[in-house]
């Protein structure tokens, strides 16, 4: 369970988000809405703890998020956005990387299953020897959906993921999240798809 | 041994600045505009050179132990010093690490030169200790300088790349890996460069210096190939400790990088 208990938070001058609360269960579905400037994208930053609230709480399973269990917080979640940067080298290099740290050691690594979601996505010709530095946005962006997925949390913070993909793929990639029925989603979108089916909705305004 | 080249006279010397006349009178005719600035360089070089040739006749003079030691100290904190102000980073925050590192870093190559490869009877004379030192300090400036600024540039400039690691599960130092390996290459891409080409493309100081001083070209090139195994190790080593020691001051305490480090 996911919970925002009176956040305010500014960033230089600027007020971003003020006295926002939320509250999202286990396996629960919550897209957020709103102008561009609303703070959308800074209440995913905040639940990864990867910006600080003024005031207010995250908390994360019954347990408010500090700077000691922020880092076993993140192992819950997995994080895709809409502009990734994920360095260069080949794409199953950095995939077996994330693998490679000592908190997702107990993951298995499976190929089989990489090569099967390259399949699904549409990574057309594009395999996972290719260079991270030669994909193009979209590209970039699927190769973070399928980490996210290949590493099986069961938060997944979604922000404008499918902005750069085509309608085919756009409603490929909705239709797969919503399906996993466990999984606990917050999805920040401007996208129709997400609309379509029946979900939670949170509108920002400034 | 052959013999030293002839000692420069004052007045002959003097006549060397003559040569400056051409820069000048080139600088004049297409208004570079920097005649004022090569001035001033051309002065502080002739000065600063001057003074280190007092200290360092004194140096030899006194030659101790405990002197020559403080002031290969000493030619630390000024690289120290000098690697701060290039490199765009608070001074506060990294002037102590980033010394350390050098004074493990360069201190180590120096140490292993001098004692295993050059093997002399005294260790800590002006002659080596100094002299190498400053070699090897000088030589090591630059690479450590490119390291460090393309590490902490590359993590603002790709600050979501970062960020993006830490919620794969990473630690701060394993988020921090790519630019940490990044920033070595760039450091001694130019270095390995230098050194493929070295002999072909131009005589190292040292060794020219050498063989002026006349020692036979023998000995002169095998201190070169020493020196520069021994600059190469000192710029990994320097380089990869002040990152590692740096590397927790960097960021607060969920992680995340802190703008005030840049100016």
């Amino acid at each position: 369970m996911i919970e925002l208990q009176n956040i305010d938070l500014s960033v230089g001058q600027r007020q971003i988000l003020k006295d926002v609360s939320l509250q999202i269960a286990k396996g629960g579905r919550l897209l957020i809405r709103g102008d561009s400037g609303t703070g959308k994208s800074t209440i995913l930053r905040l639940i990864l703890g990867l910006v600080q609230p003024d005031n207010g709480r995250v908390i994360i399973d019954e347990e408010v998020q500090n700077k000691h269990n922020i880092w076993s917080q993140r192992l819950k979640m997995a994080y895709v956005s809409q502009d990734m940067q994920l360095g260069r080298g080949k794409t199953e290099s950095f995939i077996k990387e994330v693998f490679s740290y000592r908190n997702n050691r107990h993951l298995v690594y499976d190929r089989k299953e990489l090569a099967k979601y390259f399949d699904l996505f549409g990574m057309n010709g594009v395999g996972p020897e290719h260079r991270l530095e030669d994909l193009s946005g979209g590209e970039l962006q699927r190769v973070a959906i399928i980490t996210a997925l290949l590493l099986k949390r069961p938060i997944y913070l979604l922000d404008e993921i499918t902005s750069a993909l085509d309608a085919n793929l756009k409603a490929k990639i909705t239709g797969h999240f919503l399906s996993m029925k466990n999984a606990t989603l917050v999805i920040v979108s401007h996208d129709q798809h997400w609309y379509e089916h029946d979900i939670q909705t949170l509108t920002l305004d400034s | 041994m052959t013999e030293a080249a002839p000692d420069i006279t004052l007045i002959r010397l003097l006549l060397g600045f003559a040569l400056l006349i051409i820069p000048a009178g080139l600088s004049w005719w297409v208004r570079l505009g920097i005649i004022r600035k090569m001035f001033v360089s051309t002065g502080r070089m002739t000065a600063q050179l001057f003074l280190v040739s007092i200290l360092l006749i004194y140096l030899f003079d006194i030659d101790n132990p405990y002197i020559n030691t403080a002031w290969v100290i000493i030619m630390i904190i000024f690289a120290a010093g000098a690697s701060m102000m290039s490199s765009g980073l608070r001074f506060r925050h990294f002037f102590i690490p980033i010394f350390a590192s050098y004074f493990l870093g360069a201190g180590f190559s120096l140490l292993y030169f001098i004692g295993i490869v050059v093997n002399p009877e005294r260790l800590f004379t002006a002659q080596l200790l100094v002299v190498l030192g400053g070699m090897l300090l000088g030589n090591s400036l630059n690479s450590v300088i490119i390291g460090i600024s393309h590490f902490y540039q590359a993590l603002k400039k790709e600050k979501k790349r970062y960020h993006y690691l830490l919620s794969l599960g990473a630690s701060i130092r394993e988020a921090q890996m790519p630019f940490f390996r990044e920033a070595v290459i760039a450091a001694m891409r130019p270095f390995l460069a230098n050194m493929a080409t070295m002999g072909v493309v131009f005589l190292p100081g040292m060794m020219t210096g050498q063989i002026l001083g006349g020692a036979s070209p023998d000995t002169a090139i095998k201190y070169q190939i020493a020196i520069m195994l021994a600059i190469f190790t000192s710029v990994t080593l320097s380089i990869s400790l002040s990152l590692f020691f740096t590397a927790r001051k960097g960021f607060d305490e969920y992680g995340v990088l802190k703008e005030e480090l840049f100016k």
